[in-house]
């Protein structure tokens, strides 16, 4: 059986003394995009931010591609195969775009250049840019500089956090394109969208959270069309999760 | 709080507590708020919801006057406040909570809750030196009512203790009933039970529902979809800065735009 | 007895570590005053110290009601003392460029209204933004008024100084250097009892909110600009009236002294005695100064010149290294403030035992006030 790129089992951790994620159980083929979805306060951004180890899990298992990666600081998972995107301040807005990248790639330790230009051919808006502060771009582009800086280590995995949050409507659909591109070009996205209709558009399966554990599970196109996952936005639903 | 006063007090005042009318705020190039219009009713558990970035947070600081309005005018009780700075619209019967509660460093709660009733004599300095006794009594009351009412949120063991080793949602419940001391004629709650356990949660929303059935107003906005829908009638629906719908919770619950808006995909 | 002992514990020594403190600085006054009698130190010099203790005593009270009260940040300490100072040498000196020689009480009450006024002037534009505007208003105040006073020689002599101020009550029976001490200890009283009675009531309660979260004062329904401006005149007259005093005990003055340093000075020993505190004040000021004069002191003693050391530029280490041990060990400051900012006559709900009529309660409580205390 060929290694999930990432399994997560049984899952609780939380912020301080507040426990926010609950036995938290999801997974992500190699070749995947998977969106997790859920009401406010639901916790997702909290699952980005265990798997990366930004927080480190009170119970459960993490894994990636068959490796225990449970409870290990960023740093280390970069260099392993995982990269993360945040919500916000996710380049640095006073370096240029080619700066940016070279920072994307501090800790590899050869080929950085050659990298770097492999991105410039895939995403030429960057390539047009190089020398332009980050500030200067715009949320779109901003976002795509974002997922390249990522790429730079080659992740097998990376976990995106609310791609198209703060973004104008008609910019959205081109980030989610972007997302479309990061995948084919071979790694497995693990993203979180505030935004499901769109999120799970572009997506293989979803995960619906509500307070902290996996309420429904299921293929992207499936799950909006179940009028359950709508009841639980407006806070009627009644699954077995409670 | 002497509800005999309070219901004599609304004599001969409007209906509608707290009206805004087209209201605008851009910050930079970004609308946050387009032309809102709300009007909450006197007595009700007005209730306000929509997705992140909707605008809840920029229109409660356009109401209370912690943000200053590009165009629009907000009335209360009739009267129009859209000049009116935060305190001076406290004043009028306008009262607000926080998001996030503020402890206050060195004060118990006790000393945290004295600071809701106003305008005190005691916050004169002068009084303080030519009406001594005026002040104490006016001081006594206060320390009764306070008393009082923290037991009858049944956190009146908590009175000594400092405001900053109460948990969160401890601090919430504080919040709310200090809010309740300065004698409002609508208390616009900022995400109540944000962050709070379940247990606390129901308490709020039961302490909640009794000062309205005694005559308070309030409108409250929440992310936590089961509490606000029971105990929220009306619920402004607000989206992308503008008002949605508005309608009992059954009607918001079942109107597709508002399941549209929350799920994404609404566009322009 | 009982009752003075009561009120004694409930206001000086509130718990094991203020007991420590406080006997530590009872034991060092013991070693002065045998000192003196020992020959070793002066009488009038001694009692100079204490008027100067008493003076920087005042000015962290006036600090401690900006800053401590009302959280607002004050670089110009030094200014409102040098305008004090300079209102009380020019009225009264004889040969200032005044001429004229009044009577103190006019230096005092000139101070008082000065020092209001310019306090107003700077409140108005900064009190209603962000804090980092009135630290960075003061800072420019404080080096404007040293320059006009440095540079208008016509109206204050410039850096000749001003000499021949008078002494204070010098009818009193007693030496100059006893009556200015005895002077300096009941302004000190009187301003101690008045800030007291102004903290523990609602006033002091709603500068407290605003020092902790001003936007939630003000969704109370609290004028919070009114608030910062009384704590800011308050705390600046008070200042000036240190200043004032200061001219009479030195009999001379010059713009020398209104430097940034004084001012860092009064900012430590705010902090070291505890911030909001008012006796913490007082007793910082005592540190502060016991560092100042101790190390000048200390250089005229033969044992220390034998070394071969000057303990002079010294001092800032001490200072910075007392700084340090009390952030690492008593971060609030030797004697944090403890009180309940809760009117002391409300408190107990019958006309309290032992209390004089109630209004004009004084600012002992009762030993029944067992609240008070945490």
């Amino acid at each position: 059986m060929t290694n999930r790129a990432l399994d997560v089992a049984g899952v609780d951790s939380g912020y301080g003394e507040v426990q926010v994620l609950r036995d938290l159980t999801l997974h992500l083929e190699s070749d995947e995009i998977v969106c997790i979805i859920g009401p406010n306060g639901a916790g997702k951004s909290t699952v980005l931010k265990t798997v990366f180890g930004l927080l480190k899990p009170w119970t459960g298992s993490v894994e990636l591609s068959g490796r225990d990666i449970t409870g290990e600081e960023p740093e280390d998972l970069v260099r392993v195969g995982m990269g993360y995107v945040p919500q916000v301040d996710n380049v640095f807005s006073s370096l240029t775009i080619d700066e940016n990248l070279k920072m994307g790639g501090v800790a590899r330790s050869e080929g950085l250049q050659a990298r770097i230009d492999e991105l410039y051919d895939q995403f030429s808006i960057l390539d047009e840019k190089r020398s332009a502060k980050a500030r200067t771009l715009s949320g779109g582009q901003r976002q795509v500089l974002a997922f390249a800086r990522a790429l730079v280590m080659e992740p097998e995995v990376l976990l995106i956090d609310e791609p198209s949050a703060g973004l104008a409507p008609n910019i959205v659909q081109s980030v989610f394109e972007d997302v479309k591109t990061v995948n084919e070009l071979g790694t497995a996205v693990l993203m979180v969208e505030q935004n499901a209709r769109e999120g799970l558009g572009i997506s293989d399966r979803g995960y619906v959270l509500d307070q902290g554990t996996v309420a429904y599970e299921g293929d992207a196109d499936g799950l909006l069309d179940d009028p359950e996952v709508s009841r639980l936005y407006m806070g009627g639903a009644d699954y077995e999760g409670e | 709080m002497n509800d005999d006063a309070y219901e004599g007090a609304h004599l001969g005042k409007s209906d509608v507590v707290l009206k805004t009318t087209d209201l605008e705020k851009a910050f930079g190039g970004l609308v946050a708020t387009d032309s809102v219009s709300i009007e909450v009713d006197r007595g009700t558990i007005t209730g306000m919801i929509g997705p992140n970035g909707a605008g809840k947070s920029t229109l409660f600081n356009l109401i209370s006057g912690f943000y200053e309005n590009d165009a629009g005018h907000v009335t209360v009780n009739g009267e129009e406040v859209t000049d009116l700075e935060p305190h001076e619209r406290a004043r009028k019967g306008l009262v607000r909570t926080f998001q996030t509660p503020r402890r206050l460093e060195g004060m118990s709660v006790r000393e945290a809750m004295l600071v809701g009733p106003g305008p005190q004599k005691g916050e004169s300095i002068f009084s303080l030196f030519f009406s001594g006794s005026d002040v104490t009594e006016e001081e006594r009351t206060n320390i009764e009512q306070t008393r009082e009412l923290l037991e009858r949120f049944e956190i009146g063991h908590l009175i000594d203790q400092p405001s900053t080793d109460l948990s969160g949602g401890q601090m919430k419940l504080v919040e709310l009933a200090r809010a309740f001391t300065t004698n409002p004629d609508i208390l616009l709650l900022d995400e109540p039970v944000a962050g709070v356990n379940p247990t606390l949660a129901n308490d709020i929303k039961r302490f909640i529902r009794e000062l309205n059935e005694e005559g308070q107003t309030f409108l409250i906005i929440e992310h936590d979809m089961p509490f606000i829908m029971d105990l929220a009638d009306p619920i402004i629906v607000l989206d992308q800065g503008k008002v949605l719908m508005e309608g009992s919770p059954d009607e918001v619950r079942a109107d597709d735009r508002v399941i549209e808006a929350y799920l994404g995909g609404a566009g322009p | 007895m009982s009752a003075v002992s009561s009120w004694v514990s409930e206001t000086f020594v509130r718990d094991a570590t203020e007991r420590r403190i406080f006997a530590t600085l009872g034991l060092i006054t013991v070693l002065l005053v045998g000192g003196v009698f020992a020959g070793v130190i002066g009488p009038r010099f001694l009692l100079f110290q204490i008027a100067l203790v008493g003076m920087y005593a005042l000015l962290s009270l006036g600090l401690n009601v900006q800053w401590g009260y009302a959280g607002l940040i004050n670089f110009s300490v030094a200014a409102f003392w040098g305008i004090g100072a300079y209102c009380a040498a020019l009225l009264t000196a004889p040969n200032s460029p005044l001429g004229l020689g009044l009577h103190p009480v006019f230096g005092f009450l000139a101070a008082i209204v000065v020092s209001a006024f310019i306090a107003v002037l700077i409140g108005i534009p900064t009190l209603r933004l962000r804090e980092d505007y009135l630290a960075i208003a003061s800072l420019g105040l404080a080096e404007v008024i040293r320059a006009i006073i440095l540079n208008e020689r016509q109206w204050t002599a410039g850096s000749s100084g001003i000499s021949g101020i008078p002494n204070l009550m010098s009818w009193l029976p007693l030496t100059d250097a006893a009556t200015t001490a005895a002077i300096v200890v009941v302004l000190i009283a009187v301003v101690y009892l008045f800030l007291r009675r102004v903290h523990r009531s609602p006033w002091g309660r709603v500068l407290r909110t605003i020092r902790s979260d001003e936007d939630l004062a003000k969704a109370l329904g609290k004028d919070t600009y009114r608030f910062k401006m009384q704590a800011f005149v308050i705390g600046s007259v008070i200042m000036a009236v240190a200043g004032a005093f200061y001219a009479h005990l030195n009999l001379y003055i010059d713009p020398s002294d209104l430097v940034p340093l004084t001012t860092f000075y009064i900012w430590i020993a705010v902090i070291l005695g505890g911030t909001g505190s008012n006796r913490g004040a007082v007793v910082g000021a005592a540190v502060v100064i016991a560092i100042r004069e101790g190390t000048r002191f200390l250089n005229d003693i033969g044992f220390i010149q034998t070394l071969g050391i000057d303990l002079a530029p010294l001092r800032l280490l001490f200072v910075g290294g007392l700084i340090i041990l009390i952030m690492r060990f008593r971060q609030d400051g030797l004697l944090p403030p403890k009180d309940e900012l809760i009117w002391p006559a409300a408190r107990d709900g019958s006309g309290a035992d032992g209390a004089p009529a109630s209004g004009a309660a004084s600012d002992g409580g009762t030993a029944s006030n067992g609240g008070d205390d945490r």
